[in-house]
């Protein structure tokens, strides 16, 4: 479905990313953990085509098509989704208006007819309350006067609500108290179809005690330096990420 | 706790004494043939004096501006002297041996030695007694660098060329009523060439001293920069306590050409009035600067003087990239007026401007912010940013806002952002609390209310300006 | 001087009715005004050349009818080219509420006609002078009246017509207002408002100044609130020919509350002009203003927003923000926020911003597949649509938001 091929990536002068590889298959789901500062937050922003992420060299395919020569919406328009770490607020423009223009782009894209808006209002409704969040949220402004938890959840709402081929959780975890964290993997886990796909991004292995993972990645100065199955984020989880400089020296 | 503040903002001007030297000095008055006089007294070409006379003639018929948020009463423009000069000055010392030891002593009490060894390193002083140039200092140092730095009536005979082209471009002699008057009468102030890519080698600086009474100060400066130079000037001012008004008209130009960057400071510390308004200098005055391509001018200044101040430093972007600053800390007292402010003109693309102005406000004075941030309509991608804060001590005073924002193009991005506030009781009673006296505590919050100022002084004045601040706010810190 | 304001003052002389002594002072005034100019400060980005020779017709026979508001559920008062045109008789009013005529002489009129506008204003004395009809309304202390009141006003073309609205809320006392001005066509209508706003009273106040093409409307709405009393307002406007606006809300009682939206949409030619003065006079007020304009195509605005603190008005809280939107190269705005604060234990702030979108925002949206277009115009539109969120009558911004979302869709199709 992703296959990311000696990706580099840079921000303004610094270069980031320094030939990260990946390949994830349909039903997957992949953690990349890392240290603060291994670029784990600018593998979701290259991967979805933000302004200033730029791409120095290598690959990366999505189903088939070259992801680097589309634009931001036509990436999401394909199924590719990321859940922000911290998402904006937008004043004036309401969540619900928000989400169903969003839900009928994907849709456009898909070549389905747009929902009607006693059908979106319905659906809406529904992931509304799968992620725990009071309906009024969905009058709201977007993201505006959210907590942080709410944020997140909000996040998870437009996850479940559009459907896409492969999500990018982006720390979804932080600043989340053991019971929104569980509303938010619970939100995360009723999308595991088995055809599609995450990459969760995350510090600590808290995380992946909800949503369990097929592979872990560790991602150091913007390469993956180890893979492993859900054993290697335990391993993380006890010894940190201190050993990762040793092995540098060496 | 307000009385203690009172106490504190007790003032004290250091720089009040009177020099007693023998002057030279217009009878009152002001006409055609005044200004031919004064014209000839400085031996000058014949079309500068014709400059004057169309200068003069163009602000007999403009009117006094009013839209200013000050109150003085109408100046008798006949009343003003407008040349005086130290008769040891006629033969032109050659050296700073043959000067007037009373001119120098007059310096060296305000702090400014102008004997060379004796001076701070790597600054050269130009300094303007009453309406002529005393002496200037590092000369020959500056002339290796190629560097042109003296008198503006010297500049006139020396590169009579160089003033020709420039002068009267950025600010036109019939730019409003107190340009106009200076064009017709200045009588002298500082030139500044910095020839292509060279970096001035050390500070520049024009110290201006009003000495003489019933005398008017209308000094030029001009400063030119050529591709790719970079000057740094700072510019200050006193005057002797009296109780009458005196006007200091000033006009100041800059021109920065592609690459090229200025910085100017000032630290105006005019003889203010007395506590209830008596007396003191009305600071009146146009300070503007153009920048072309990827050029870069930034002011800075710091008011603490004058009964009324008028005067807003601008910039013109016209060049693409250009850059202007405006960094401004103005303190009014006792019954000091201040309408003060600058003009960002983007004309060029992607032209960049930044405006901190702080105002500090305390006794029974008004202290406003007048401001213009134009966006025409080819400044593409252009950006404003200004900060305009106010600091309120006492309820006697007033703190006022006044931004013009004009915008036509839809790419280029303005922001402004005011907010006031006062020395609080809490805040005081914190720092007393942690062992400071009130006087100190005031001068603290306020240095830090006027720490992103301050830090863009060139170090030496920086130093210089705290003082002026603490000995303005007099008491606080002995 | 203008051949125009010549002919007002000639025709002054010939107003004769109960008024005729507060409009005497009027007209001696309006006599020693200068034409404003560029160099009047107060007019110096709106040029009167449009008004300076205009000579329309000053007595209309035209019928019209009110735009409807679904849901709305007012008590109307219909105006057409100045002319009362409904029964007064005949309304159906809630209890503590009494609505007159300017032309019958009344107490609460006398009270209030020339009483809280400012005098300064050119536009305002001609009002003054000249504005024969008009509404009177009276709520009484304590009344709570649910259901609002509109008064509407119609200008037909070739039309010159001035209106006064005058309206008292007496202590303890709620009302909802709604000033909502129409007109097309070449027309000169000055409709002025002046509401007193007793202790503790509670005002909801609304204009619409609706007017487009080549009409002319020039009005203003001010208001004085006494002690603890609060003010809800918001004002959308267009621009029309030329459209100018003067609000001054006067804090004259202490613990006052006022809150001020105001929305502007401007396109194609029009020429919007707002100048609102918030004056604390008294102690701990508070005051929240808002304006946020988009400005299409090659139209202008004006805004001026002052805030004075008098010496004594200690402990008030004062923020006024204005935010611009610029569509087009052909497009101005002329802002000016203005503090003059007199007292040193008060929290005032303003803000002005001129700005293209939010490059954050747009990115949010692009990753949820929503298209650029798509995307600015939802990002350019919710900017004002977050002051119709605000709204308290949700009828009315219903009723506004389709409409206001069309003229801005095409704002942005004419980019």
């Amino acid at each position: 479905m992703l296959s990311i091929k000696k990706l580099h990536a840079r921000v303004e002068e610094t270069t980031i990313l320094k030939g990260l590889d990946m390949e994830i298959k349909p039903g997957e789901v992949h953690a990349v953990m890392g240290p603060n500062g291994a670029g784990k937050s600018t593998l979701g922003y290259v991967l979805s085509g933000r302004d200033g992420y730029e791409v120095e060299s290598g690959t990366v395919e999505f189903e088939g098509k070259d992801l680097l020569d589309m634009e931001v919406e036509e990436r999401a328009q394909a199924g590719l989704f990321l859940a922000f770490q911290y998402p904006v607020e937008i004043p004036g423009v309401s969540n619900m208006e928000f989400m169903k223009e969003s839900v009928n782009a994907m849709r456009e894209g898909r070549g389905e007819t747009p929902l009607s808006s006693a059908e979106f209002l319905k659906k809406a409704k529904a992931a509304c309350k799968q992620v725990e969040l009071p309906l009024d949220f969905l009058k709201r402004g977007v993201n505006e006067g959210f907590s942080g938890g709410e944020k997140k959840r909000n996040e998870i709402m437009q996850l479940i609500l559009l459907e896409p081929k492969l999500a990018i959780l982006d720390e979804s975890d932080s600043g989340l108290d053991v019971d929104a964290l569980q509303v938010v993997a619970k939100g995360v886990n009723s999308q595991r179809d088995g055809k599609r796909s995450f990459i969760v991004v995350t510090h600590y292995q808290r995380l992946l005690d909800y949503i369990e993972p097929d592979y872990v990645h560790i991602l150091s100065n913007g390469k993956i330096v180890k893979s492993g199955g859900p054993e290697l984020a335990k391993e993380v989880e006890s010894s940190g990420y201190a050993w990762l400089k040793e092995g540098e020296n060496a | 706790m307000s009385e203690q503040i009172d106490q504190a903002l007790e003032r004290k001007y250091d720089a009040g004494f009177v020099s007693e030297i023998e002057s030279e000095t217009f009878a009152p008055g002001l006409n055609e043939d005044v200004i031919r006089r004064l014209s000839a007294m400085k031996d000058e070409p014949e079309w500068m004096t014709e400059w004057r006379l169309q200068a003069y003639r163009k602000w007999l018929k403009m009117e006094e501006p009013e839209w200013a948020h000050v109150d003085y009463p109408k100046i008798d423009y006949q009343s003003i002297s407008y040349y005086s000069a130290p008769k040891s000055m006629k033969d032109k010392p050659k050296s700073l041996d043959e000067v007037d030891p009373e001119l120098l002593r007059t310096y060296e009490k305000l702090g400014i030695p102008l004997h060379e060894q004796e001076m701070l390193a790597g600054v050269a002083v130009d300094a303007v007694f009453d309406s002529v140039s005393v002496v200037t200092t590092f000369r020959e140092k500056l002339e290796e660098a190629g560097v042109i730095f003296c008198p503006i009536s010297e500049a006139l005979h020396k590169y009579p060329d160089l003033v020709k082209k420039y002068l009267g471009t950025v600010v036109p002699k019939g730019d409003n009523y107190f340009a106009a008057l200076n064009s017709a009468v200045f009588t002298d102030g500082s030139f500044v060439y910095i020839p292509k890519g060279v970096r001035c080698p050390m500070e520049l600086s024009t110290y201006f001293r009003i000495n003489e009474q019933n005398t008017g100060q209308f000094e030029r400066t001009l400063i030119v920069a050529e591709e790719g130079s970079h000057v740094s000037y700072l510019e200050g001012c006193t005057a002797p306590q009296r109780d009458e008004n005196q006007l200091h008209a000033a006009v100041v130009e800059l021109v920065a050409l592609d690459d090229a960057e200025i910085k100017y400071s000032t630290v105006q510390n005019w003889y203010p009035g007395d506590e209830n308004g008596k007396g003191g200098i009305y600071n009146f005055v146009t300070k503007r600067g153009l920048c072309e391509k990827n050029a870069k001018i930034s002011w800075t200044q710091v008011e603490t003087g004058s009964a009324v101040t008028w005067k807003y430093p601008s910039c013109i972007l016209k060049g693409d990239n250009s850059v202007g600053e405006f960094y401004s800390v103005a303190l009014t007292r006792g019954k000091q007026q201040a309408d003060t402010g600058t003009k960002m003109i983007h004309l060029g693309k992607n032209t960049k401007s930044t405006i901190i102005s702080k105002g500090i406000s305390a006794g029974r004075s008004n202290n406003a912010y007048r401001g213009l941030v134009r966006m025409g309509p080819g400044a593409e991608g252009a950006r404003n940013f200004t900060e305009c804060d106010s600091l309120l001590i006492g309820d006697q005073c007033g703190a006022h806002t006044f931004p013009y924002i004009e915008s036509s193009n839809p790419t280029a991005i303005v922001e402004h952002e005011a907010t006031t506030s006062k020395v609080s009781d809490d805040q005081l009673f914190l720092c007393r609390q942690r062992g400071l006296d009130p006087e100190k505590a005031v001068s603290m919050i306020v240095n830090g209310f006027c720490k992103e100022v301050f830090r863009e002084l060139p170090m030496e004045f920086a130093v210089e300006a705290g003082k002026l601040l603490e000995i303005s706010l007099e008491g606080s810190v002995g | 001087m203008s051949q125009w304001l010549a002919h007002v003052i000639d025709r002054a002389a010939n107003v004769d009715d109960w008024l005729s002594p507060v409009r005497a002072n009027a007209l001696a005034e309006l006599k020693q005004k200068d034409w404003p100019g560029r160099r009047t400060e107060a007019w110096r980005y709106t040029s009167l050349h449009k008004v300076a020779d205009l000579n329309l017709a000053t007595n209309s026979q035209q019928t019209a009818e009110a735009p409807l508001v679904d849901g709305l559920n007012s008590i109307d008062l219909v105006f057409v080219d100045g002319r009362l045109t409904t029964d007064i008789a005949a309304l159906n009013l809630p209890a503590g509420v009494s609505v007159q005529s300017l032309e019958t002489k009344n107490e609460a009129a006398d009270k209030l006609f020339g009483k809280i506008k400012p005098e300064h204003h050119l536009f305002g004395l001609v009002n003054d002078v000249l504005a024969q009809q008009g509404v009177v309304i009276d709520i009484a202390d304590a009344a709570e009246v649910d259901q609002p009141i509109r008064i509407v006003n119609v200008a037909t073309d070739g039309i010159e017509s001035h209106h006064r609205t005058l309206v008292r809320l007496g202590n303890n006392a709620k009302a909802k207002i709604i000033e909502h001005g129409v007109g097309n066509d070449h027309s000169l209508n000055t409709v002025f408002a002046e509401y007193d706003i007793g202790d503790n009273a509670k005002l909801e106040h609304y204009r619409l100044a609706l007017h487009e093409g080549n009409a002319i409307h020039v009005g203003g709405s001010h208001f004085r609130l006494h002690n603890q009393s609060r003010l809800n307002s918001t004002l959308v406007g267009y621009g029309s020919q030329l459209t100018r606006l003067d609000v001054d809300i006067e804090h004259a009682g202490e613990h006052a509350f006022a809150k001020f939206n105001n929305i502007y949409l401007l396109a194609p030619n029009e020429h919007f002009d707002l100048h609102s003065t918030i004056e604390h006079a008294q102690p701990n007020g508070t005051t929240e203003e808002n304006a946020r304009g988009i400005i299409g195509d090659k139209a202008k605005a004006v805004f001026n927003g002052r805030i004075h603190i008098h010496r004594h008005a200690q402990k008030t809280l004062a923020e006024l923000n204005n935010r611009n939107l610029l569509l087009t190269r052909g497009a101005q705005i002329n802002t000016k926020p203005e503090l003059e604060i007199y007292a040193d234990d008060v929290q005032c702030a303003h803000g002005a911003t001129v700005a293209e979108i939010d490059e954050e925002a747009l990115y949010y949206l692009l990753t949820r597949g929503i298209d650029r277009q798509q995307a600015l115009i939802m990002l350019n539109f919710g900017f004002v649509q977050e002051l119709l969120f605000q709204m308290p009558n949700r009828a009315l911004a219903d009723w506004l938001h389709p409409i206001l979302k069309q003229r801005f869709e095409r704002m942005m199709e004419q980019r």
